[in-house]
């Protein structure tokens, strides 16, 4: 059997993502939120009673799924690296900030791809917003500012993600009574567990060995023009839009779609916010729950500040709604931008300074 | 492997094992408990029977009389309702209604949209409270209304926010993860 190029193995990726997106709506996942990062996050912050919103409560298999996938194929290809200790509390107030942006916007950048390949127009804004943000962030390397390197850990600092992953699992087949799961709305709009667990797994094997990242597409192409990221994007845009055509999910225009809102300025800013945060930390909210199962304890942490920040959008009302973005939501936005501005300033590590 | 490291193994194992033993037995003796998953879908479908038996009960007259198109009455009792029951959002789907048979559509659709925000089963078709369809209907044909008297008024505000709300229940009616 020959093995996959990298090249090829990202282009493989991204057509998974782009067709196992559409089918996890087709099987009942919400309208255009076959997988969003953000979503899942917010609904497992409602199966763990951080948040109160019952109708966003629902352990989604498919996040398991791209942990436990991403964990499986490291290990299988000996690619199980534990490594940690590159500014921990940064990278957690950076995954927070991201999904405070990506709720803002109504979606992470999987969902943005996925809205578009649906013909929802109003994720234009969300798309230059991010490579805007993106763009900045290949400034500021390409001007020094890079977290601390990481070091190596003991193995057991790997294991613990795709534990809870597991525990997680056992959680949404025994439903023991703390952990809750609505019956109405975004929650009750599943695929079966079956079918969104297998997804999950093989798209998280699949981004495992292939690297693929929204944010890091883009990052690479500005940084060095290398575009191996850039086509498993494209692939994914293309497949996705593709399978909504001949599912019946394709619906051109700004009205009317689904989870949307018309704050185009503060869904572009939203979206900077989520850029720029993503290239800080070297990967957006989907590649940050893949490193996590591969050891990565750093994506693991942001992967807790992704959750505290999901459970929060909530509870503090920064969520949008169809009637657009809150106030609580446009304040956070521009306190993520401040933050990822000011640890700019504080990593930037100027030529002939000490 | 010393005496320490193998005394450690054999705790751990034994602590294991009861865990999941509670857990199992745990699980077990709970599985028919009020608050278990299984009964709460059917506490769900019984508390939505007795909301729409409570609101047949409460808006009879209002039902009866619009039947008849006997709007303005229909109307009279409506807001004898909605002050005994000021909470209840049926209140809001039945004022579109009436101003919808009136001929007040973007009334009728910002009723709706007060409606649909204070209770979103309105347009979750997994719940029997599912309007969304009539919704929908209403508004399809309020927006081409609308499109037309703004060529017409291009500075008339109520005609904009009558378009705002008719886009907003929209978006709200194809769903997403809201």
């Amino acid at each position: 059997m020959t093995r996959l190029k990298l090249p090829d193995i990202a282009i493989v990726t991204g057509a998974a993502l782009g067709v196992g997106a559409v089918l996890l709506t087709a099987f009942g996942n919400p309208a255009n939120s076959g997988i969003c990062i953000s979503c899942f996050l917010e609904n497992l912050a409602g199966a763990l009673q951080f948040q109160d919103n019952l109708r966003m409560s629902y352990i989604r298999p498919e996040l398991t799924g791209f942990l436990l996938g991403s964990f499986f194929m490291a290990l299988k290809s000996k690619r199980f690296n534990v490594t940690g200790g590159s500014s921990p509390v940064i990278r957690f107030f950076l995954g927070f900030f991201i999904i405070i942006g990506c709720a803002v916007f109504i979606g992470c950048p999987i969902k943005m791809v996925q809205r578009l390949a649906a013909g929802d127009l109003t994720a234009i804004a969300a798309l230059l917003g991010m490579m805007f943000g993106v763009w900045l962030g290949a400034k500021y390397i390409r001007a020094g500012v890079f977290l601390d390197r990481e070091k190596n850990l003991p193995k057991i600092n790997g294991y613990i993600l795709p534990l809870i992953g597991v525990l997680l699992l056992i959680f949404l087949i025994l439903k023991p009574s703390f952990i809750l799961q609505g019956e109405t709305g975004p929650a009750a709009q599943h695929a079966p567990l079956l079918v969104s667990l297998s997804i999950g797994l093989v798209i998280g094997g699949l981004a495992q060995r292939s690297g693929l990242c929204i944010t890091g597409g883009f990052r690479n192409f500005f940084l060095v023009r290398e575009t191996t990221l850039l086509y498993g994007i494209v692939t994914f845009f293309i497949s996705a839009i593709l399978l909504s055509l001949i599912t019946g999910q394709f619906h051109l225009g700004l009205n009317g779609q689904p989870a949307s809102h018309m704050g185009h300025g503060w869904t572009f800013l939203a979206m900077t916010l989520v850029g720029l945060a993503s290239v800080i930390i070297d990967g957006c909210p989907f590649r940050q729950v893949i490193k996590a199962g591969q050891g990565d304890v750093d994506a693991g942490i942001t992967c807790f500040g992704m959750v505290t920040g999901a459970a929060v959008v909530i509870t503090w009302l920064l969520r949008s709604t169809s009637a657009g973005p809150s106030f609580n939501g446009k304040i956070a936005v521009l306190t993520g931008l401040i933050f990822c501005l000011v640890v700019i300033l504080s990593y930037r590590k100027i030529p002939g300074k000490r | 492997m010393d005496m320490i490291h193998k005394l450690t193994i054999a705790v751990l194992v034994l602590l294991t094992a009861v865990t999941l033993a509670m857990l199992v037995q745990h699980q077990v003796s709970t599985q028919r408990l009020p608050g278990t998953a299984a009964n709460r879908k059917v506490d769900l479908k019984k508390s939505y029977e007795l909301i729409i038996a409570k609101n047949a009960e409460i808006y009879g007259d209002v039902v009866e009389l619009s039947q008849q198109k006997q709007f303005s009455p229909a109307m009279e009792k409506l807001q004898e309702i909605i002050a005994v029951h000021p909470e209840n959002s049926m209140s809001s789907v039945y004022l579109a209604q009436l101003q919808y048979n009136q001929g007040q559509i973007a009334a009728a659709i910002h009723s709706y949209r007060i409606a649909v925000d204070s209770e979103p089963d309105y347009v979750d078709k997994k719940t029997p409270l599912f309007i969304g369809d009539k919704i929908m209907a209403l508004i399809t044909e309020a927006r081409g209304k609308l499109k037309r008297e703004k060529k017409l008024k291009p500075n008339d505000k109520a005609i904009d926010l009558a378009l705002e709300d008719v886009y907003y229940l929209q978006r709200r009616i194809a769903g997403g993860c809201e």
